[in-house]
């Protein structure tokens, strides 16, 4: 029987009003954006493009009489049973086995834990042993396991168009060897970054044997402060390593900790320790942020500037200027166009904090501002105590330039490049791809066949991380072994054993050049500690050294020579900011599925990257014809209809070089800043990377690796249809979070449970009556659940399942997403399908905006006058608020109620269940659905390749290669074509648990799980433990404790629906002193705007509005 | 004009209703017999690679099953031994009989033996063998008195509704755990103890799922 909801009626003032926006067009409520939020999918997710409706009718008819024939010959296929012929140690079939490896990064590695079912890795985990990560992991090493499975990846070695032979490719390195023995000289390599003892023990090897070759390494972009900077400040080979759980205030300059950092994941888990808040007794951190683009770390920011790149340098002077009270930085900072007292008041805040307070300065920022974050930090007393600075081994090779100059000079005869991919991201006045075709012999060993490759003779296969062995450290220095999980699938080779080969090692094998490096760090029987190594993932004790260091002011002084002065920025001098992307990096991960359609964090366009530019510069660049400047990505409503971001392509002109690109309107970039995100635009990858975007790299040149400025963007006539995921899925800007400021009248210290004054449960009796203040627990399983007509199991199972996540620690990296795309088996669909809204990811993070300060009478007229960020003021920035949404495993689920088969169901522990099987795809359950989490499988997206719809057993026959389906879970089904899909609280891993827990119990009654046993997919990878899963039947367990705080509320909790699934409120802590100080959080200014609540709204400075008056919409039609 | 139908045809709506219907039963009555596993599958017996006896092993020779299905009491799957443990014993017994030729070369090369499945759960169910067998249910219930069994067949149809019988009413197939591999033995309740192997399901909070859950994920 279908429960109609009784959702209030929205007043007019509600429809017109500001609410949280999530987009531009949804702030200016058009019709597209209204319509568009009305329908259960977003428009065209029902529709099918490429068949006609007669086409497939025959094409159906055709099948079915075919179907037909078949029945005659329809008998119960054989199946067999394949045991192996020798028993595999430690091997029992349907029982994972875990192994310690770890991700090598850049300088870094991420520890992890693989999952392998029956030899073949599955699913990644952080590896708990290592401290600092606490068995999260990233969105990158999730992602990565389904690169092993690429099948576009280099499947052979080739020379010259033939297929080589291990063998063969050992006799190419002896060769190499051989004929450059003695001095080297016309040798050169090329290399990525590594964090391998292994590796750089191999190097030394090489150049001792060939002291004249070059090895040099070539990153395309830098994630830790230059050593130059700790040179200058401190006279050593340091780094820093920052203690964010120490540090009460905290000040970014343009430092995006949380992703583009080497150990962002280490400072994101530290940073929410500091920001963590469950009782009013409780300190809370208060994070500064400066930055010209619009990062994850900006989006957590208590204090938000908007400052160019290029004029870090000026405010980093003048805040030194303040925390050390001298007059000596005034040059620098002089133009700055800001309020000072934003910059007086924050070095006060630190003053008052010494030695709890850290300065941040982003690793593509000069020297110069590293040395003024640095001599900050030492005044604040903050060196030993919020950042440790560690000794590192001093680099010994040389960069690409004086590669490149050897090439050019003739000098190079034999050519290795080692993984990375040159001619695609080098500096682009080097012309790279060129180059490599003046070498006479170049020999690329790579994992995939790509730019490099091209310009290659012979290319050797790589193999992957999980299929060699290796070693890495972590940002930290500790030690961490890579351990392979499988044979090589294509013969590939690794690094270690190359270079040990080149090297002549005796024994080239990996394993043994592992041990021997892993064998002279350790004492004692060296094959125990290397076991013992391998069993743990780490090498305890290993971890760089903090050595004490002090600044000298005297040394500093050469820093500042060459640091140009900074001239203003206008539409005709634009600065373009080059980021990584969140999800290629810097275009290795470019044909990774998952990566590819996970959406931005901030833009939500996935399958492209864009030119970001702020509303201000697209109003000035006159990209919005009439008043209408709110769609100007998107003019036409038409355009507009299937949720597809129709933007404008531009060009960007840099120093000469052009590149072309879609340009996105982001709120809260500086006025003239371009953000370009790096790692789009590949020209020779598989058929997922090919293709998506532009390259950046085009644009980017030697002098400015981080930034540029002299920029110019001049429209052309193209159009761009981006996948953008932004407005999918929109809950009607609800009160759908809720925020608070710590301290403050209206605060979280004097107001604890301010989650309950908003909303509208906060006007209508308790949904629960005389029960709403009962523990989870007892509502659960005593609170009847109505009088409906429709059946529901008791739940009266021994656990009942709930959620908890936390909003004020949530930075929204994205890594639950994918880890549930890992875990869950979850297909991706390609751009065009997510561009008609069917995507499929169980997990939308959706992204919030709100500015405090949109014009409400200017609604259904000609448009919003004052756009967010549209400001001359730097310091006025629009806040971000992220909320992770999936199942909310409703107790009083209304898609159980219109299902007409029972496919979805409760269980008697509370989870709100799919039967697949019984599914026959009606989709009342996602109409009915209020969260819109439920997806549908519109193709048979696990069968059907990207760029083709599934066309039926007549269709291609050809289905994906065996070497696709090695990644499946094989605990979770793999579903069809036509079934409805959601989260499930990862029904597997509770079974599992409940097995496991009913095995040990044995002829006992001891069935219940402890707690904590099972985690989540999403409560496992989140680095910042915001998502707690667990028994809340429990009074005891994590999940209840966490249930109990009185931040703790349902979204559409007035639905009466009874979600297990609650969050806890978000908080901000801004400083009383500061210039752009409110009260209120912005999305609660406009709340209360909306809702006619200005009274307690009365916040000084740009959130003071009144509130307006209905805006008229009868024009809107 | 002649009539185009003749009288009898006013018999034919009638005739065509009852015809429909006697159809319409007959099909039911047919579907509901044939088209379950009841009839489709139990019975099911064929012809494996190696003319495996296991009345001869499990029956005459008393091996546990336990001693070839090792993973049972871990995992999932009970799963088939390797070559490996064949080989245990017939690298000395028998070690050269053709019948075996396939295990040997098995053993030798890796290349598995081809046992044909008898028991076929679906992709989407997801059945453990193990917390059955830790929990009082023995083999029997599911696979017949496989002792006695020379060649193998299927003797339970494996039908949801059949596993839904027992887990609404697991007191009646409920053994004593030591019984578990002793497929000589019989049911608390066939044994007339049937108030035992309801304090067993008490005492031991046997409750075992009922929800979709509890085998499709």
């Amino acid at each position: 029987m279908k429960r109609k909801f009784d959702h209030p009626a929205t007043s007019p003032r509600e429809l017109s009003g500001p609410k949280y926006w999530r987009s531009l067009d949804e702030l200016a409520d058009t019709p597209g954006f209204r319509e568009h939020l009305a329908r259960e999918f977003p428009e065209g997710a029902s529709s099918m493009d490429g068949v006609d409706r007669r086409q497939f009718m025959k094409l159906m008819a055709a099948s079915f009489a075919f179907g037909g024939l078949g029945l005659a010959g329809c008998r119960r296929p054989e199946a067999h049973i394949l045991p192996y012929g020798k028993s595999v140690e430690y091997t029992v079939p349907g029982l994972p086995l875990y192994f310690a490896t770890a991700m090598p990064q850049r300088k870094s590695a991420i520890p992890l834990i693989a999952e392998t079912h029956q030899g073949r890795p599955t699913k990644l985990e952080g590896n708990p042993s290592y401290l600092p990560h606490g068995g999260a992991s990233s969105l990158l090493a999730q992602a990565s396991v389904l690169d092993l499975y690429d099948p576009e990846r280099a499947t052979a070695h080739t020379k010259g168009g033939t297929t080589l032979t291990n063998a063969q490719v050992n006799d190419i390195l002896a060769g190499i060897t051989k004929a450059y023995g003695g001095n080297g000289a016309g040798l050169a390599f090329l290399a990525d970054e590594s964090a391998s003892p292994t590796r750089a023990r191999l190097v030394a090897k090489l150049k001792q044997k060939f002291p004249r070759a070059i090895w040099a390494e070539y990153e395309p972009v830098q994630d830790e402060p230059p050593v130059a900077a700790a040179q200058a400040s401190f006279g050593k080979n340091v780094k820093p390593v920052y203690r964010f759980a120490k540090a009460r205030r905290i000040v970014s300059l343009d430092a995006d900790f949380f992703h583009a950092e080497a150990g962002a994941l280490y400072y994101a888990r530290d940073f929410a320790k500091g920001r963590r808040v469950t009782k009013t007794t409780d300190e809370m951190n208060r994070l500064y942020v400066a930055e010209s683009g619009f990062s994850l770390t900006g989006s957590m920011a208590d204090h938000r500037l908007r400052l160019a790149s290029s004029h870090m340098l000026g405010l980093a002077a003048a805040l030194a200027n303040e925390v050390l009270g001298t007059k000596v930085f005034a040059a620098r900072a002089s133009g700055l166009d800001l309020n000072s007292k934003w910059i007086e008041e924050c070095a006060k805040d630190l003053l008052a904090h010494s030695g709890a307070s850290l300065v941040v300065a982003g690793a593509h920022l000069p020297v110069a501002v590293h040395v003024l974050a640095n001599a900050i930090n030492a005044r604040l007393g903050n060196l030993g105590s919020t950042v440790d600075f560690v000794e590192i081994e001093p680099s010994l090779a040389s960069g690409i330039l004086s590669l490149a100059t050897a090439i050019k000079a003739g000098s190079v005869k034999t050519l290795l490049v080692l993984g990375g991919n040159p001619a695609y991201n080098a500096p682009a006045e080097l012309d790279f791809a060129r180059l490599l075709g003046s070498v006479p012999e170049v020999i690329r060993f790579g994992y995939y066949v790509d730019e490099t490759s091209a310009q290659a003779g012979t290319h050797i296969g790589a193999t992957h991380y999980l299929e060699s062995w290796g070693d890495a450290r972590t940002v930290d220095g500790t030690i961490v072994p890579v351990q392979p999980m499988i044979l090589p699938l294509f013969n590939g080779l690794s690094e270690v054993e190359l270079l040990a080969r080149v090297a002549g090692e005796e024994n080239p094998d990996a394993y043994a050049q592992v041990f021997t490096t892993i064998g002279r760090l350790t004492s004692g029987d060296s094959k125990k500690a290397f076991e013992k190594f391998l069993h743990d993932g780490l090498l305890a004790g290993s971890a760089y050294k903090a050595v004490p260091v002090a600044f000298d002011p005297q040394r500093s002084g050469s820093a500042f020579a060459q640091s140009p002065a900074f001239a203003a920025l206008s539409k005709d001098n634009l600065e373009v900011r080059f980021v990584t992307d969140h999800k290629m990096d810097d275009g290795r991960f470019a044909n990774n599925g998952w990566l590819q359609e996970c959406p931005d964090p901030m833009t939500k366009i996935s399958w492209d990257n864009a030119i970001l530019v702020s509303p201000r510069l697209a109003k000035e660049l006159g990209v919005v014809p009439g008043g209408s400047m709110l769609q100007v990505a998107r003019k036409e409503e038409a355009e507009f209809s299937q949720g597809k971001e129709n933007a404008f392509v531009f060009e960007v002109t840099l120093n000469g070089r052009t590149v072309r690109g879609p340009v996105h309107i982001q709120p809260g970039l500086s006025n003239y800043t371009i953000v370009l995100p790096l790692g789009y635009g590949r020209t020779k990858s598989g058929h997922i990377g090919t293709g998506a975007g532009f390259s950046a790299y085009a644009v980017r040149s030697t002098d400015a690796l981080g930034f540029a400025t002299g920029a110019k963007l001049a429209k052309t006539t193209e159009r761009l249809k981006l996948a953008n995921t932004q407005e999918h899925w929109s809950m009607e800007g609800r009160d759908i979070v809720r925020e608070a400021n710590f301290d403050g009248e209206e605060g979280y210290l004097k107001n604890p449970d301010f989650v309950n004054g908003i909303g509208m449960e906060s006007h209508t009796p308790a949904v629960l009556g005389a029960d709403k203040d009962k523990s989870p627990a007892f509502i659960a399983t005593t609170t009847p659940r109505g009088n409906s007509l429709y059946e529901s199991p008791n739940l009266d199972g021994p656990h009942q399942w709930g959620m908890s996540i936390d909003l004020n620690t949530c930075i929204g990296c994205n890594a639950c997403i994918i880890a549930c795309q890992a875990e869950n088996n979850i297909p991706i669909v390609g751009k065009e399908q997510v561009m008609r809204g069917r995507e499929m990811q169980w997990i939308r993070l959706d992204r919030y905006y709100s500015d405090g300060h949109a014009d409400v009478q200017a609604f259904g007229a000609e448009g919003n006058k004052a756009l967010p960020g549209d400001s001359d003021d730097p310091t006025v920035s629009p806040q971000v608020s992220m909320q992770p949404m999936t199942c909310q495993h409703c107790e009083l689920a209304p898609c159980e109620t219109v299902c007409p088969v029972n496919a979805t169901v409760h269980d008697d522990e509370g989870v709100n269940v799919m039967a697949y099987n019984r599914c026959i795809g009606t989709r009342y359950c996602a109409n009915n659905c209020p969260y819109k989490v439920r997806r549908f499988n519109f193709f048979d997206f696990n069968k059907r390749s990207l760029d083709a719809l599934y066309m039926g057993p007549l269709g291609h026959q050809d289905e994906v290669p065996e070497l696709v389906k090695m990644v499946k879970n094989p605990d979770v089904t793999v579903r069809m074509r036509g079934v409805m899909e959601k989260c499930t609280y990862c029904v597997q891993r509770v079974q599992q648990a409940k097995i496991a827990q009913k095995r040990k119990a044995g002829a006992t009654g001891n069935v219940e799980i402890p707690d904590g046993t099972i985690k989540t997919a999403c409560e496992q990878v989140c680095p910042v433990e915001a998502i707690i899963f667990g028994n809340i039947l429990d009074e005891h367990s994590a999940v209840s404790t966490a249930k109990r705080q009185d931040r703790d509320y349902a979204v559409l909790g007035y639905l009466n629906v009874r979600p297990r699934t609650t969050y806890l409120g978000k908080l901000r802590n801004p400083n009383p002193a500061m210039p752009d100080y409110g009260a209120l959080p912005l999305s609660r200014v406009e709340y209360n705007q909306k809702n006619g609540h200005s009274a307690h709204g009365a916040a000084p400075g740009h959130a003071a509005k009144p509130a307006a008056e209905p805006a008229k919409h009868e024009g809107q039609g | 004009m002649s009539k185009i139908f003749p009288k009898a045809a006013n018999a034919l709506p009638l005739q065509i209703v009852i015809f429909l219907f006697i159809l319409g039963g007959v099909t039911t009555a047919g579907i509901t017999y044939y088209a379950t596993p009841a009839y489709l599958r139990v019975g099911y017996q064929p012809v494996q690679p190696v003319p495996f006896d296991h009345s001869l092993h499990a029956g005459q020779l008393g091996l546990d099953c336990r001693y070839c299905h090792a993973g049972v009491e871990k995992s999932g799957t009970s799963s088939v031994p390797a070559a490996q443990t064949c080989m245990n014993c017939h690298s000395i017994i028998k070690p050269t009989s053709p019948l075996l030729e396939i295990v040997r070369q098995s053993y030798a090369t890796g290349e598995p033996v081809p046992w044909v499945k008898i028991h076929q759960t679906p992709d989407y169910v997801y059945f453990n063998h193990s917390v059955h067998v830790n929990r009082g249910v023995s083999c029997v219930e599911c696979h017949g008195k496989v002792n006695e069994m020379s060649v193998v067949y299927h003797d339970q149809p494996h039908s949801m509704s059949w596993c839904l019988d027992c887990h609404r009413n697991p007191a009646s197939r409920l053994r004593n755990p030591e019984d578990v591999f002793n497929l000589n033995s019989s049911t608390l309740a066939a044994q007339g103890k049937l108030t035992d192997a309801e304090k067993f399901v008490h005492d031991w909070k046997v409750k075992p799922p009922q929800s979709c859950s509890g085998c499709h994920r």
